[in-house]
């Protein structure tokens, strides 16, 4: 039976009881688990679903899990979803194209097996997506499965999650040519250096002025003009361009440092190709535009990764003609999305109640009604502090404990849920740590730090699976 | 837009202890891509100091440098321009406009920065521009002792250099500005 390839934490605690004293609201969910139990455990030989630490897993012929998959689970998607690798992903295994390379090699940990289920939520996405006045409560729902890897799916049901696209088709080309020529306009006007924004202001200021200081012929002492207003390059004004220049060239190093290391691993980010150069360069300007649009925040590290995501799939886009466009396109789309987690970013907002330190707190409160248990093992008798661990699980929105197509998976959860992203995430996290739970419990205050920061990887759908039982517990 | 401090004439420490404070605080690294600087510094003090702002310094022999291992003159190449540089006091008559044209000629350059007389100039003739920023630190010079200290900024860019020109006025910083453009012809020549 389940000799081989069990881990014994799909046979435990999680599925067949938690703790006692919190757990009497689990058991009506309870029941529900253990007859998935028993049905994962007789098929699990077959079912190439991955444990904590294993690595390569086979994918498995199709048959065998179409048994298990018949069963409608609304909620949650019963396996791993192929998402960017797939061999036996029929539907959707030709639309991934070069982004693939450097991420197909850590991308084995989730395969798995297409599904019926997939394809049938494929197509009612696309149908759905096809309606002259999109139903965003139903794409939502759609969406928070997992959004099946089909074309452009994902980047238009992003940019409507976000709400760069209206819900009404009609109107999608007038907003795109409205938003994308700001875009544009946004470029041009704050990526001029200071030398170019006081030829113009010359040129405006004397028109008539074209034969003074500028002919070659004939000798003679050079007229002087007089300076004004401090606009010299070593002024220290605060009112000076140059000043101001200087000033954000530090920022705009910062920028570049961070892009240039993100994400090493992906061939779309990093290496030499003209392409991965024009996309770093897209994420620099996206930054910078960013940084001296918002003089508030400016740049804070992390925002590279969270931009990252949101760039690699518009530009993956295969209907998008321009990669002017996609990065148009990703800089609308990072603003609204940072717009929910700017507080996160601000460093006096720390210790407010918006702050990230709030939020963490959130989620230990959050872990405490959950799993009393766990949570007093790691806070209270390991003194693991949350904040160790969590900070980057929150601020970065988890694109750092996953692999990116996992990172992929849990945003299209993150922006689908309509309580927010912000809660989501927390129960994502709190998942994330009740998942791990038995190996927590067991560890000391070092192990349970060197699990949690690097987090192993594991099954995104039972992940998401379990965020979403807490909601419904929470709830109730 | 590449930022190139032209300096000299300092006289440090036998004829003025230091640049001037007001200078000295608007020159801050990381702000300027090139130092020329047409000499009589004259201690290594000075030389390192200069490197602190840039570290692409270049410097030529005037004649109370201690360093004797600077060149007579030097030519540079920055953005679309070519930039000469010689200290003057060997071309005579100092500072007269022709002499130093010839040099120009001879170095084959758009702009000829020299120093000596301790007075900024700026003359414009058929083949270019030739720029004296002065001292530096208003030390008297052979000619006169009513010197004002002054020092000179060039933003290159492109075809167009504009020439900021500083200059400690009973001690208020003034600036100003020259513009210059270089037409296309000239490499022609």
């Amino acid at each position: 039976m389940a000799k081989n390839h069990v881990p014994d934490w799909l046979n435990n605690s999680l599925w067949s009881s938690r703790s006692p004293p919190p757990q009497q609201s689990l058991t009506p969910a309870k029941t529900s688990i253990d007859s998935e139990d028993m049905n994962r455990s007789t098929n699990s030989a077959v079912k190439s679903s991955v444990s904590a630490e294993s690595s390569v897993k086979l994918p498995v012929p199709m048959p065998p899990p179409a048994v298990i998959r018949a069963e409608p689970r609304p909620v949650r998607p019963p396996s791993p979803k192929v998402e960017i690798i797939g061999p036996l992903n029929s539907s959707s295994s030709n639309c991934r194209s070069d982004g693939e390379n450097g991420s197909s090699a850590s991308n084995t940990t989730t395969s798995g097996i297409s599904s019926t289920e997939d394809i049938s939520r494929q197509a009612q996405l696309s149908q759905e997506l096809s309606r002259k006045i999109i139903n965003l409560g139903e794409v939502r729902r759609l969406a928070s499965q997992g959004i099946p890897d089909g074309p452009r799916i994902r980047a238009i049901v992003w940019k409507l999650l976000l709400g760069y696209l209206p819900t009404e088709k009609a109107l999608w080309p007038t907003e795109l040519a409205k938003k994308r020529p700001q875009y544009k306009q946004f470029k041009e006007e704050l990526l001029m250096n200071p030398s170019e924004i006081a030829r113009r202001m010359e040129k405006f200021a004397s028109l008539e002025n074209d034969g003074t200081g500028t002919d070659i012929e004939g000798k003679g002492v050079l007229s002087r003009s007089k300076v004004t207003q401090e606009e010299h390059p070593l002024s220290l004004g605060k009112s000076s361009i140059w000043n101001q220049f200087f000033q954000d060239t530090e920022i705009i190093e910062q920028i570049d440092r961070d892009v240039k290391r993100t994400h090493p691993d992906l061939h779309f980010f990093s290496g030499d190709t003209p392409s991965a150069k024009s996309n770093q360069d897209a994420l620099r300007i996206i930054l910078i535009v960013f940084a001296k649009l918002n003089p508030g925040i400016r740049y804070v590290q992390g925002m590279n990764e969270i931009l990252a995501p949101l760039f690699y799939v518009f530009r993956n886009d295969p209907n998008e003609e321009d990669p002017a466009m996609a990065e148009a396109d990703t800089f609308f789309c990072f603003v609204e999305l940072l717009s929910g987690f700017r507080d996160n970013f601000c460093q006096q907002l720390d210790n407010s109640v918006v702050g990230i330190r709030s939020t963490i707190t959130r989620l230990s409160q959050l872990l405490k009604e959950h799993d009393e248990e766990l949570w007093r093992h790691l806070e209270v008798t390991t003194n693991v502090n949350p904040q160790f661990y969590a900070f980057r699980w929150i601020t970065l929105l988890l694109t750092q404990e996953f692999n990116f197509p996992d990172s992929l998976l849990i945003w299209d959860t993150l922006l689908s849920d309509p309580e927010g992203p912000q809660e989501t995430l927390l129960r994502i996290c709190c998942a994330m740590l009740i998942i791990v739970r038995r190996r927590l419990l067991a560890g000391d205050f070092t192990s349970n730090l060197k699990l949690l920061q690097n987090y192993p990887s594991s099954n995104i759908s039972h992940l998401l699976y379990v965020a979403n039982k807490l909601r419904v517990k929470s709830a109730g | 837009m590449v930022l190139v401090l032209a300096l000299g004439d300092l006289h440090i420490p036998h004829r003025a202890a230091d640049l001037p404070a007001k200078f000295k605080s608007m020159l801050v690294p990381g702000k300027i891509q090139h130092v020329i600087c047409t000499g009589n510094l004259c201690i290594k003090e000075v030389h390192d100091y200069l490197k602190t702002l840039c570290p692409d310094l270049h410097i030529t022999r005037g004649e109370y440098d201690e360093e004797t291992r600077y060149p007579e003159t030097k030519t540079l190449t920055i953005g679309q321009f070519k930039l000469g540089l010689c200290h003057g006091h060997q071309v005579i008559p100092w500072g007269d406009l022709d002499s130093l044209a010839m040099l120009q000629r001879q170095l084959d350059v758009d702009i000829l920065v020299t120093g000596h007389t301790h007075q900024f100039t700026a003359y414009k003739h058929e083949a270019g521009v030739v720029i004296n920023p002065g001292s530096a630190t208003g030390a008297y010079s052979s000619i006169t002792y009513d010197v004002n200290p002054s020092f000179v900024l060039m933003d290159i860019d492109a075809l167009r250099v504009v020439v900021y020109v500083y200059e400690l006025i009973d001690g208020e910083v003034k600036v100003d500005k020259i513009d210059f453009k270089k037409t296309t012809t000239q490499s022609a020549n």
